[in-house]
């Protein structure tokens, strides 16, 4: 593979870590629009663990998700308080807050930036990618997937049915933070260097994006959303200065035709069935 | 349903195929990369960056190539965002095997991407990146066709106390942005302070964000201040939006800044208030080299779609003109072969005549690169007042001075 395109599957797989941190969230039917906040959170964590205390990679990212857990369920409880479009901004206005704490946070460089860190290989960011899409799968696959699917789809009904629908919500917000983190933490690694502006507004709505458009039903979605929203502007290079303009009418083409997104579960089902026949 | 999404995909492969095609080199061709943000924030920029390119592409072509051989720049977009930067980088690099590379524009950038250049051992020059460092923390391949802030406000104060009689000043700045940042939170404090000015607000300066629209309050506090100058850190874009408050609300008090202030827009929003402001290039200089240079990208960037109509060459444009300039020179010069053999020894090539590069003769006279990587050549204090800049002071970009 050349190096363009290890650097293309590297920003795939961190990119596609943060969309399953919003699918995560999704599951319980929250919309979070500030999961860069805490990837951003994940990303200075452990850079501070790896430059300044020397440890090893893996612990930092656990360090980091941990501490992103921890936060992402403090946020979370007042949060989910509210529901729909008013969580939406809320977790929003979460994420600009954490941006402008870390510019203000000169401990880390502020708005300069924080270096130091050493690259990880491409094949290091996919075991953790495919890691935690193995553990997203064998959740789906879990008593739990159904109760949070209840709270999906209707949560009066699930509270009814006694379903702990706050426990629910909050844990998977707290899941979601924490994967976030760890997609934050691998990308400090992979471009070793990191500032607060690598953590706006628009990187929560690249993750957003890449769950509506590679199908919200299913975890394999984000895989394929993350994929198109890396290599299609690069492959719309030919377009020169109309290539961004490009990638836009392709997106909005691809959802009028599949509202669900890419990848639902008739298809994947048809895809793994032709899989089997052969 | 799914035949239309495969042939979405196939078509879009065929054309991934093509383009990739296109910039396979041809034999007898010297290719060298550039990284500009043609889309995004500073689009502007990008674009004119691009028909410098391709104007600097066409004047080599014309004479006769490099060495007998075409001149191909491959110019990629990176929208401004570091990660694609990084990945133009890589593109440029591994792919399109372009002996060195111009760019990227924003010290952001050029954080992600200098890494890249010295793993994949390929020179890369940056037209813009003034935050100071980022090229010293990357040697031995990355290099800055710019001066540093701090090295350039240590002449621009003096000028400036001494000229209005400045006996305390305030600052307002772009808190999004790293290099405004550190030219309004550390370098303009520090000097000042050295200048024996009084820095009102030097512990709490004023912010305002990227983008912003309104800034009145910040300047009616500016103005509560009673400053006899005021230290903008933004670039000019959003220093437009400050200056045209200022003289709304009659705070008509000199301005200083750094690098990114200079354009012939900021001239435009108010032309009673006198800018300060360091430059190594400006579109109305009095140079041999930069009138003809002036002379032949006007009228092209004026006829480019989605430029402005009356757009002038910015400092930029004559930084990658320099850039590609002094990579086809160290082509000609080192004897670099273009062929795909040698391809590592004709960057290491390239690498060491920009490293020992002297008497190269830039828009500002002779440029040559320090141990920091960092261009060390002649910088001009320009005042801009009713509508022009004006060269008040020339310095050089040395320790020691002397270019």
């Amino acid at each position: 593979m050349s190096t363009y395109y290890a650097g293309l599957f590297a920003d795939i797989g961190i990119l596609f870590l943060g969309a399953m941190s919003v699918y995560i969230i999704l599951a319980t039917g929250q919309l979070s629009l500030g999961n860069a906040g805490f990837m951003g959170i994940g990303a200075y964590v452990a850079s501070f663990l790896t430059v300044e205390m020397q440890w090893p990679l893996t612990a930092a990212l656990i360090a980091a998700a941990l501490a992103a857990a921890a936060i992402g369920i403090v946020v979370g409880f007042p949060a989910l308080r509210l529901k729909g479009i008013y969580l939406a901004i809320a977790t929003l206005g979460f994420g600009e807050m954490v941006r402008s704490f870390l510019l203000n946070f000169d401990r880390m460089g502020g708005s300069g930036g924080f270096h130091g860190m050493k690259h990880v290989s491409l094949e290091y960011i996919w075991l953790w990618g495919g890691g935690i899409f193995v553990l997203i799968v064998l959740l789906e696959r879990s008593r739990l997937w159904l109760e949070m699917r209840a709270v999906h789809d209707d949560e009066t009904a699930a509270n009814l049915v006694g379903l702990n629908t706050t426990a629910t919500k909050v844990g998977a917000f707290g899941f979601g933070a924490a994967v976030a983190a760890v997609s934050g933490g691998l990308f400090a690694h992979h471009h070793v260097y990191i500032e607060p502006g690598n953590f706006g507004f628009e990187r929560s709505i690249d993750f957003v994006l890449a769950v509506i458009l590679g199908g919200s039903t299913v975890g394999a979605g984000a895989v394929v959303g993350a994929g198109l929203l890396v290599l299609l502007p690069e492959w719309l290079r030919f377009l020169a200065d109309w290539r961004l303009a490009a990638f836009g009418v392709l997106l909005v083409l691809v959802l009028l035709t599949r509202r669900q997104g890419i990848l639902d579960r008739p298809l994947l089902d048809k895809l793994s069935l032709r899989r089997a026949r052969a | 349903m799914l035949e239309m999404h495969k042939l979405l995909i196939g078509g879009l492969m065929t054309a991934a195929l093509v383009s990739g095609a296109q910039v396979a080199q041809a034999q007898n061709q010297v290719n060298i990369g550039a990284i500009v943000p043609s889309s995004g924030p500073f689009a502007e920029w990008g674009r004119s960056n691009t028909v410098t390119l391709k104007m600097l592409e066409k004047e080599v072509n014309d004479a006769g190539g490099v060495n007998g051989a075409k001149l191909n720049i491959v110019i990629l977009d990176d929208a401004a965002k570091p990660a694609q930067a990084a990945n133009n980088m890589r593109k440029l690099a591994g792919d399109d095997k372009v002996l060195a590379v111009a760019g990227p524009l924003t010290s952001s950038a050029c954080e992600v991407t200098f890494p890249v250049a010295n793993e994949l051992k390929t020179v890369t020059t940056s037209q813009a990146s003034s935050k100071p460092g980022v090229a010293k923390a990357n040697r031995p391949w990355a290099f800055r066709n710019t001066v540093d802030e701090g090295i350039l406000a240590k002449t621009s104060v003096p000028y400036f106390t001494k000229t209005f009689g400045a006996k305390q000043v305030a600052i307002i700045y772009d808190a999004k942005d790293a290099v405004s940042t550190s030219i309004a939170t550390k370098i303009m404090p520090g000097v000042f302070t050295e200048a024996g000015v009084k820095v009102i607000n030097g512990d709490a300066p004023i912010s305002f964000n990227t983008g912003d629209l309104d800034v009145s309050a910040q300047v009616t506090k500016l103005k509560s201040m009673n400053p006899d100058g005021i230290v903008i850190g933004a670039d000019y874009s959003q220093a437009i939006t400050v200056i045209r408050e200022m003289k709304r609300q009659g705070l008509m008090k000199p301005v200083i800044g750094g690098t990114p202030l200079i354009s012939s827009a900021i001239l435009k929003a108010a032309p009673e208030i006198p800018v300060v402001a360091p430059a190594t290039f400006y579109s109305t200089m009095d140079a041999p080299k930069a009138k003809k240079f002036v002379a032949n990208l006007q009228p092209l960037l004026r006829n480019t779609s989605g430029l402005p109509k009356e757009i002038e060459p910015s400092m930029y444009d004559a930084n990658i003109y320099e850039i590609v300039s002094m990579y086809i020179d160290a082509v000609k010069k080192s004897g670099v072969t273009g062929k795909a053999e040698n391809l590592d020894a004709d960057r290491t090539k390239i690498r060491d005549y920009m490293a020992n590069l002297k008497g190269y003769e830039g828009f500002s006279g002779a440029i040559h690169f320090g141990e920091d990587g960092d261009a060390i050549k002649n910088f001009f204090i320009v005042q801009g007042q009713n509508g022009a800049w004006e060269t008040k002071v020339t310095g050089c970009s040395a320790a020691g001075g002397g270019c």
